[in-house]
């Protein structure tokens, strides 16, 4: 879980950051060099090159060798966390529901039992509001 | 409770020892959900009626009603409210289907439409999208007992 959410967080943080954004768009649809990518921006290339190794560290960028030169391209399936992120959310969600509808089911069935002597099992609980 | 991912949707799925009438109340009811989400809900439960929650006190899902079945199916549908959101309210689908199961309730809870990184890619603002996403998925990085019922911590919004 730790390391889920640190992991969702490197992606946030890597993105949070316009210029790798663009980055992100560059290589979309293409493998660019190092090189490439640095001669788009006005920026010298050791920033690009941190750059890079963020987005490559939070997943969101492939790398590999040819040769000399580093070749990169997007990787998508890096946001994968985003999903991850929602089935924990819904998760945590249904298990607070769980526990606020049977506390109501129970605080019903006790309130049907002083009125009437009963249980509380079957029959529509809304007949036992006050 | 069990949870799975099949295509651009996200499932999980838990058993209650309620009847499926008091858990749709929790569904509808704004007093009842922030039982379990948020600390406002502004809830019209009818087909086209809003659905509304604020969840920590900044971040508000929103979206409408789209079907309501008591006590067997509510679907409404979901996304962040946010001056800057290029994630729009009502953008993705949440449908909840209940079941009775012995004198208990089987949920099943499916949140759809999600947007796909293909999608995401062909999508001029898509990395801005899934920034703006992510950016409140960091929110929950609190591990504490309710990571959303404080905005406190959060990164920027979706």
């Amino acid at each position: 879980m730790a390391d889920e959410r640190e992991s969702l967080d490197r992606v946030a943080r890597a993105l949070a950051e316009p210029r790798r954004r663009e980055i992100l768009s560059l290589v979309r649809d293409e493998e660019m060099s190092a090189g490439e990518i640095a001669s788009r921006f006005d920026v010298s290339r050791p920033a690009v090159s941190q750059h890079l190794g963020v987005l490559r560290e939070a997943g969101l960028l492939g790398e590999r060798r040819e040769g000399a030169r580093r070749i990169y391209r997007a990787r998508p399936e890096g946001l994968a966390g985003l999903r991850d992120f929602l089935d924990r959310f819904w998760t945590e969600r249904l298990e607070r529901l769980r526990l606020a509808a049977e506390l109501e089911q129970q605080r019903r069935k006790t309130r049907g039992k002083r009125r009437d002597g009963r249980g509380g099992r079957g029959g529509d609980p809304h007949r036992r509001k006050p | 409770m069990a949870s799975a991912e099949t295509g651009a949707a996200v499932e999980v799925e838990t058993r209650i020892a309620a009847s499926p009438e008091i858990v749709f109340e929790f569904l509808t009811d704004p007093d009842k959900m922030i039982q379990w989400m948020g600390r406002a809900a502004d809830l019209d439960p009818r087909p086209g009626g809003r659905f509304r929650c604020d969840i920590n006190g900044r971040d508000v899902a929103s979206g409408e009603y789209v079907e309501l079945d008591p006590p067997r199916r509510a679907v409404f549908t979901w996304g962040w409210e946010a001056a800057d959101s290029l994630t729009a309210p009502g953008s993705s689908t949440v449908e909840v289907v209940l079941e009775a199961d012995g004198d208990g309730t089987r949920l099943r809870l499916a949140h759809r439409d999600l947007p796909s990184a293909e999608v995401a890619e062909k999508h001029r603002l898509g990395w801005q999208h899934y920034a703006d996403r992510l950016a409140t998925a960091a929110a929950g990085g609190d591990p504490g007992a309710d990571p959303w019922a404080t905005p406190e911590g959060a990164g920027g919004e979706d």
